[in-house]
C-alpha cells in the first residue's frame, strides 16, 4: 500500500444530513408560514366560488394533523411509537361531544374537558405503557386503544357501536366576534388557527429545558440520565402532553361532522396517524400538518373510485419510504441544499 | 464539610456478574481538589467501578459516600444533580445533535427546574456556562456541527467537557485519552489539569505516563480488587504492582 493512502477515510459513518430536526427551526416556522398562507388563499377561493365540500374536507385534515403531530411529539421527537394514539383523539371527541349535547353548548368548555379528560387519561395510559420501550411500548398503545374502543362500542348509554349523533351546531365566542361550526369557512380558519397554535406551542416546547430532554431522549437515551435528568418523567410528558394534543384535536372532530362513534378509536385512525407523520416527516412537527392533506385528499379522492383505498394508501405509504425517507419536508429540504449546490 | 472529609470514600464495594466477581471489596478514598488515578490491567473492574459510583450499577455488597453522605444505590440523575458526574470510555454523545447543543443540555441542569418550561435562550446561566466550555475546549469551529461528525479527538474533548458542564464537585473521567494520538494526549492532560480547578477527578487511564505527570494519588486495581495506593513514585516502586501489573505489561511486550 502506499505511504500517502490514507487506511482509514476521514469521511463520518454517521448518515449524512437527516433533517436538521432541532436545528432547522426557522426553516420550520418558514413551512408553516408557507402552509398558513397557502391556507388563506384556499379559504379565499372556495368562498369565492362558493365551495363547502373541500372546505370541510380541508378541516378534517387539519383535525387530523393535530392528531398526527401528537404522534410526531412521541416518536419524532421522543422516539415512542404509538399505535392506539386514537385512543385519545377518540376520547376528546366524546368529552366534547357529550358536553355539547348533555350540559352546555359552549366551544370553550367542551374544549377544556376534552382537555382534562386528556389529561388523565393520558397519565394513565403513561403509567400503563412507558416503563415499556420499542414494540412493548407499541403493543401496549395498541392494546389500550382496542379495549377502550371495545368497552365504547358496547357501552348503551354512550350510543354503543352506533355511536352519537345530532350533535348541536354552535357558536364559538371570540369575544370579538362569533364563528358558526356550521360556516364552512369561518370553522375552518378556527380549526387552522388552533391547529397552528398547537404548532407553535410544540415548537416552543422544543427550546425550553424540558422539551429538550425529549429531544435528547430519542438521540442518546442511555446518556440521558447522566446529564441529570430522570428518563420517565421525560417519557411521562411527551405521553401526557401528546394524549392533550390528540384530544383537543378529537374534540374539534364531532363539531365539524356531528356525530361520533368507536371507530374513531380505533387502530386505522391510529395506523393513519403514524402514516402521515412519516409521509410528512418524522421530528419536523409541520410535516405532519402538510402529510395530513396530502393523505386526506388522497382518500377523498381514491374513496370517490373504491371503498379500499388503505390499499392505495398502503402502496403509497411503501413507495414514500423508499424515495423520501425523511418525508415531504426532508425531499423539500434536500431540494433546497441542492439548489443552494452544497451537498445535501 | 471539613476539609478532611474525603470527596469520595469507596467501603468494601463488591459486585458479582454470575460467578465471576467484578469487584472485590474494594475500598479507596479520593481528596477533595485531587487528582486521584485508577489504574490496572485491563479486565481489573475499574470501569465496573465507575459504573457503581456513578448509579450505573448496583453494588452487591459495599457502600459509597461522596462529600461524607451515602450515595449507595442512588439513582445516576439525582447523582448528577448532588454533584458528581461522569465520563464514558466510550464516547457517548448525542451524536445527531450539534456540539452547542450537546452542552446545552448538559448545562441546563444548573437551572432551576421552575424554569423547565421557559426558553433555554432566556437562561444566561446556561447560555454562558456552554460558551465558557465551547471555548475551553476548542469547539468554537465545530460548535454547530453535529457531535457525530466531529474527529475522534474532538469527541474525546467533547465528552468531557459534557460530562463538565453541570459544575460537578467530582468528575470521573474513564480513559478520556482512549485512542487520541501523542499529541492529542499530552493536550488532553493539560485540559485535565485545567478542569481540576475546578473539581475533584478521578481518572481511570491506561498511559502510564500520564498518570504519573498527573496525579496527586493512584489507586492499583487487579482482578477487582486494590493491589496498591498511595502517590505516583510509591506506586511505581512497590514491587507487588510491578509483578502484577508492569511486570505483566512487560511479559505481554516480549
Amino acid at each position: 500500500m502506499l505511504e500517502s493512502t490514507p487506511l482509514v477515510q476521514s469521511t463520518p459513518l454517521v448518515q449524512p444530513a437527516k433533517l436538521g430536526r432541532v436545528a432547522a427551526y426557522e426553516w420550520s416556522h418558514r413551512s408553516a408560514q408557507v402552509f398558513i398562507a397557502a391556507a388563506l388563499v384556499f379559504t379565499g377561493v372556495a368562498v369565492f366560488v362558493g365551495d363547502t365540500f373541500f372546505l370541510r374536507l380541508a378541516t378534517e385534515a387539519l383535525i387530523y394533523a393535530g392528531l398526527a403531530m401528537s404522534v410526531d411529539l412521541l416518536l419524532g421527537v421522543t422516539g415512542m411509537l404509538s399505535l392506539g394514539q386514537a385512543l385519545f383523539f377518540g376520547l376528546g371527541s366524546y368529552a366534547s361531544t357529550l358536553v355539547l349535547k348533555h350540559v352546555t353548548p359552549s366551544f370553550w368548555v367542551a374544549m377544556a374537558v376534552a382537555l382534562a379528560v386528556g389529561t388523565v387519561a393520558g397519565a394513565i395510559g403513561a403509567v400503563l405503557s412507558i416503563r415499556a420501550r420499542g414494540v412493548y411500548f407499541a403493543l401496549i398503545t395498541f392494546g389500550m386503544a382496542q379495549v377502550v374502543s371495545k368497552v365504547v362500542y358496547n357501552t348503551r348509554s354512550i350510543g354503543g357501536s352506533d355511536g352519537i349523533i345530532g350533535i348541536p351546531v354552535i357558536k364559538v365566542n371570540l369575544l370579538l366576534f362569533e364563528v358558526d361550526t356550521a360556516s364552512p369557512a369561518g370553522f375552518f380558519l378556527l380549526v387552522l388557527a388552533l391547529v397552528m397554535l398547537l404548532y407553535f406551542g410544540l415548537a416552543y416546547l422544543l427550546r425550553t429545558p424540558a422539551g429538550r430532554v425529549l429531544v435528547a431522549v430519542r438521540t442518546n437515551e442511555a446518556r440521558v440520565p447522566f446529564l441529570g435528568y430522570q428518563i420517565r418523567n421525560a417519557r411521562f410528558l411527551a405521553f401526557v402532553v401528546a394524549a392533550d394534543l390528540a384530544a383537543f384535536a378529537g374534540a374539534l372532530y364531532p363539531m365539524l361532522r356531528g356525530f361520533v362513534s368507536p371507530e374513531l378509536m380505533y387502530f386505522n385512525v391510529s395506523g393513519d396517524a403514524v402514516v402521515t407523520v412519516v409521509i410528512g416527516g418524522l421530528g419536523t412537527l409541520i410535516g405532519p400538518i402538510y402529510g395530513s392533506v396530502v393523505i386526506t385528499a388522497l382518500k377523498s379522492i381514491i374513496g370517490t373510485y373504491t371503498d379500499h383505498y388503505p390499499i392505495v394508501i398502503g402502496a403509497l405509504f411503501m413507495l414514500a419510504v423508499i424515495a423520501f425517507p425523511n418525508g415531504l419536508m426532508g425531499a423539500v429540504d434536500t431540494l433546497r441544499a441542492r439548489r443552494k449546490g452544497g451537498s445535501p | 464539610m471539613n476539609q478532611e472529609t474525603p470527596i469520595l470514600e469507596v467501603r468494601d464495594l463488591s459486585v458479582a456478574f454470575g460467578p465471576l466477581v467484578a469487584v472485590d471489596r474494594m475500598s479507596f478514598s479520593a481528596q477533595r481538589g485531587h487528582i486521584t488515578s485508577v489504574i490496572g490491567p485491563n479486565g481489573a473492574g475499574k470501569s465496573t467501578l465507575f459504573n457503581l459510583v456513578s448509579g450505573a450499577l448496583r453494588p452487591g455488597s459495599g457502600a459509597v459516600l461522596f462529600d461524607g453522605a451515602d450515595i449507595t444505590r442512588e439513582r445516576p440523575d439525582r447523582l448528577v444533580r448532588r454533584g458528581l458526574s461522569r465520563s464514558f470510555q466510550i464516547t457517548n454523545l448525542f451524536a445527531e445533535l450539534p456540539v452547542v447543543e450537546n452542552l446545552r443540555l448538559a448545562a441546563q441542569v444548573l437551572e432551576s427546574p421552575w424554569k423547565a418550561l421557559l426558553p433555554t435562550s432566556a437562561s444566561k446561566r446556561t447560555r454562558d456556562r456552554v460558551e465558557e466550555l465551547v471555548e475551553r475546549f476548542k469547539l468554537e469551529e465545530k460548535r454547530d456541527e453535529r457531535a457525530g461528525f466531529l474527529s475522534h479527538g474532538e469527541q474525546r474533548r467533547l465528552e468531557i467537557a459534557v460530562a463538565l458542564a453541570g459544575r460537578p464537585r467530582l468528575l470521573l473521567l474513564d480513559e478520556p485519552t482512549q485512542g487520541m494520538s501523542h499529541g492529542d494526549t499530552l493536550d488532553t492532560a493539560e485540559l485535565i489539569r485545567q478542569v481540576a480547578q475546578e473539581a475533584s477527578i478521578i481518572l481511570i487511564e491506561h498511559d502510564i505516563d500520564l498518570v504519573m505527570n498527573l496525579s496527586d494519588n493512584v489507586v492499583v486495581m487487579h482482578q477487582g480488587r486494590k493491589l496498591a495506593e498511595g502517590p505516583p513514585q510509591e506506586v511505581r516502586g512497590n514491587p507487588v504492582v510491578q509483578a502484577a501489573y508492569f511486570g505483566t505489561q512487560v511479559h505481554a511486550e516480549n
